[in-house]
This record gives C-alpha cells, structure tokens and sequence, in this order.
C-alpha cells in the first residue's frame, strides 16, 4: 500500500518533539501504522530531539539526588518482555479509545449513511471518528481552522482527490469541500478539528450544531 | 554545574552495560550527564526546579529499568533518553496520553523497501545532526527549537512569530530538509 497523502512536516515534527496534542498525537500515531516513510521522518526528528537534548543548558541537580535514585534502583527490576499484542482490525495508538475491532465501535447516527463517534477533546481540538456508507456525502464545507482526516477502512473523494487507508487530508479555512465515500468497504475515517466546521447550507448548520459536527 | 558533553558512542556504550550487567558505575556516569540536560529541558519548557527534578529522576529510573531494550541500532543514548523524557512529561505535566506508533502493532504496514538505515551508525549521526542544527539559517532554527521547547502547536507559534501558518509550515520543512541531509551522509 503506498500513502499519497502525508500529515506533513510541521505535524510530525510537534509529534516527534513532544509538543502535539492528544487529539493530533492520536492521528500522527494512528499514521504511523500505515506509512514507513513518515516513520522514518518520525525517527529522524526523535534524533533532532536527542541531539537537542545534548545541547540543553544542564540544570543542577540536588547533590543528594544520584543517591535517593541509586537508593530505589534495586528496586526496579528490568522491564524484560514487552506486552504481547492482542488480535483485531484498529491499529494500537486507536486501541485505548474504541477497542480492537471496528465492528465493535458504538456509533452516534448523524444523517442517512453517516454516523459519528466522539473521541476526545483537548483544548479547541477534536477528535472522533467518522463512518460512511458508499454514497454517503458530507454537505459542503469549510473549517474556521485546519483539519486532518485520516482514512482507516474504505475510502472517499473530493474536490481535491482520492483518499485511500492511512492518507492524510489535510484542509484550511480557504478549503470548501465535499467528500463522498466510495463504493466498496465502509469508509472509516478519524477526523481532527481545531475549530468547528462551517457549513455552507442552513440546514446542515443546525444538524452541525446539533450532532456537534 | 557545566558537565562536559559525553561522547555519543560511549553513552550507548554505558546504555548497554546497564542494561546487560546493571552496571551501577555506568549507571552514575549516565546520570551525571543525563540528569542536569533532562532537568534543563523540563525546565525551559515551563516546569518549576522542584518538578523538574522528581521527573528527572524518574527519567533515570525509566533508563534504569528499560536499558535492556535499548537498541543502538535504532536510536543513540540521547534519542533514546530524550524519547524517555518527552513520554513522561506529557503523562506528569499535561495529564495526557501520548498514542504510540508500535513496532508490535498486528495491524502495521509491513516496510517493504529495506532502508539502508539499518546500517546507520546513530551515534555519529548524531554528531552530524548537532553540526547541522547550528548550521540552520536562523528563522528556521528558531522555528525548530520552538517546536522542541514551545510545547504548543504550530499554529499558536506563528501567531506568536506574527508569522502566516504556512511560513512557519515551510521554514519546517526547509529545515527538515537540511537534517535529513545531514543524516543521508551515511557513514
């Protein structure tokens, strides 16, 4: 499977360096799983991490605290094995929020064909997953903020292409879009959104504000 | 307190005694270096002395019992520490989990091309990262060293920068471009 749309530097660099969110953490993660190119980049800005670590002015350190550490280290027996991952169809960064498979996920309906399901929120950010039926279409719209959709299962298009599993949509306020999904597996995506979307119709504001789209 | 900067291949080398012998000799030297930089970083990312420290100390521990994994052929000492602290941070001081990317994961794209970074010597690499960092023209530098110290977004960086978003996007990806650079110098 090759990925033709990345999340990009600018996020993979806030994730690699500690600075993302959770909601962005979840998708850069879930990414991960599908793309070897971004995490070669991820690994590559780990090693700017550590190099910048190197170069940190150093803090002094309590005289006494190599001591309170070398007192516990008995303590702390070596981590040997690393837990054996179980079976199931989400990739593992996903796992903690909607379980192993995603036949098992609770939907939220939100009109015929499309139905939601809220992650989390941090800040002004959100997280949830999006399931669509083929045919299923989002009303046009836009974002008072960016956007990133990543697909997981199926896939959809738009004005600007084709979205396949482990692509990155990536979308600013000057984008007006509507995605429909693709005939073919139901189209799963997790979408994250720094600020609400603005729809361009009446009616699909209040269902907007209603099902908190 | 300036310590002397360790030699990247000797703190993989101390890594690994810890890991393979709990070697507690090892183990001082690396807290030596390890503890004032990862104290530091706490700290210039907003955490007060006492925080800073207790995390510190508990990075050590992390180091102490995850040493036995340590793999030089993935990640130098300091990318590896530095993962370590980041991880931490992010559970003591945000209160928020951090959604990894796993090795393990059943679900994982297999790598079909084999990268010749299996052969990548990150201890040197790291050398040739610092070199290139300094190198970095300043407004990219600036922006990289934000990212790494800022803990915000990138949109709130340029806000602050009264810089556009994808100024800031772009002096990234320039920058990033240099380090790979630095790093496709395969030794």
């Amino acid at each position: 499977m090759t990925i033709m749309h990345h999340p990009g530097d600018e996020l993979l660099l806030s994730y690699a360096l500690g600075a993302s969110n959770e909601p962005v953490s979840l998708l850069v993660g879930t990414h991960l799983s599908f793309c070897t190119t971004c995490r070669a980049s991820v690994r590559d800005m780990e090693a700017a991490g550590g190099a910048m670590l190197s170069d940190v002015k150093p803090a002094a350190i309590n005289a006494r605290a190599l001591q309170a550490v070398l007192s516990r280290l008995d303590d702390n027996v070596p981590d040997l094995a690393r837990p054996r991952q179980t079976s199931g169809d989400v990739p593992l960064a996903l796992r903690a929020y909607i379980g192993n498979e995603f036949s098992k996920v609770r939907w939220v309906a939100v009109a015929p064909g499309l139905a939601h399901r809220p992650l989390l929120t941090r800040g002004g950010t959100r997280a949830r997953l999006i399931r669509a039926r083929p045919g299923a279409a989002v009303s046009t719209h836009s974002h008072r903020g960016e956007e990133w959709t990543l697909v997981l299962t199926g896939s959809y298009h738009d004005e600007t292409g084709i979205y396949r599993p482990g692509d990155v949509q990536s979308t600013t306020p000057d984008i007006f879009h509507r995605p429909v999904a693709d005939d073919g597996p139901v189209c799963i995506n997790l979408a994250v959104t720094d600020a609400p979307l603005v729809f361009k119709d009446l009616l699909p504001s209040i269902i907007g504000r209603i099902f908190g789209f | 307190m300036e310590r002397p900067l360790q030699d990247a291949a000797r703190l993989n080398d101390l890594v690994r005694a810890v890991g393979q012998n709990a070697d507690k000799a090892a183990f001082k030297e690396l807290f030596d270096h390890f503890a004032p930089r990862v104290k530091g970083y706490l700290m210039r990312l907003g955490a007060g002395s006492a925080v800073a420290e207790d995390l510190a100390q508990d990075v050590m521990l992390t180091l102490w019992r995850k040493a036995v994994q340590f793999d030089p052929a993935k990640a130098s000492a300091s990318t590896w520490v530095f993962t370590i602290a980041r991880n931490l941070r992010i559970d003591a001081i945000r209160k928020e989990r951090r959604p990894q990317f796993d090795a393990d994961d059943p679900t994982l794209a297999p790598s079909s091309e084999r990268s010749s970074d299996e052969n990548l010597d990150w201890a040197k690499a790291e050398d040739r990262l610092r070199e290139a960092l300094v190198m970095l023209p300043r407004e990219q530098a600036q922006v990289v060293e934000l990212s790494f110290l800022a803990d915000k977004p990138h949109s709130a960086i340029a806000a602050e920068l009264g810089l556009p978003l994808g100024t800031v996007k772009s002096r990234i990806r320039l920058a990033m471009a240099q380090l790979r650079g630095a790093l496709g110098e395969r030794s």
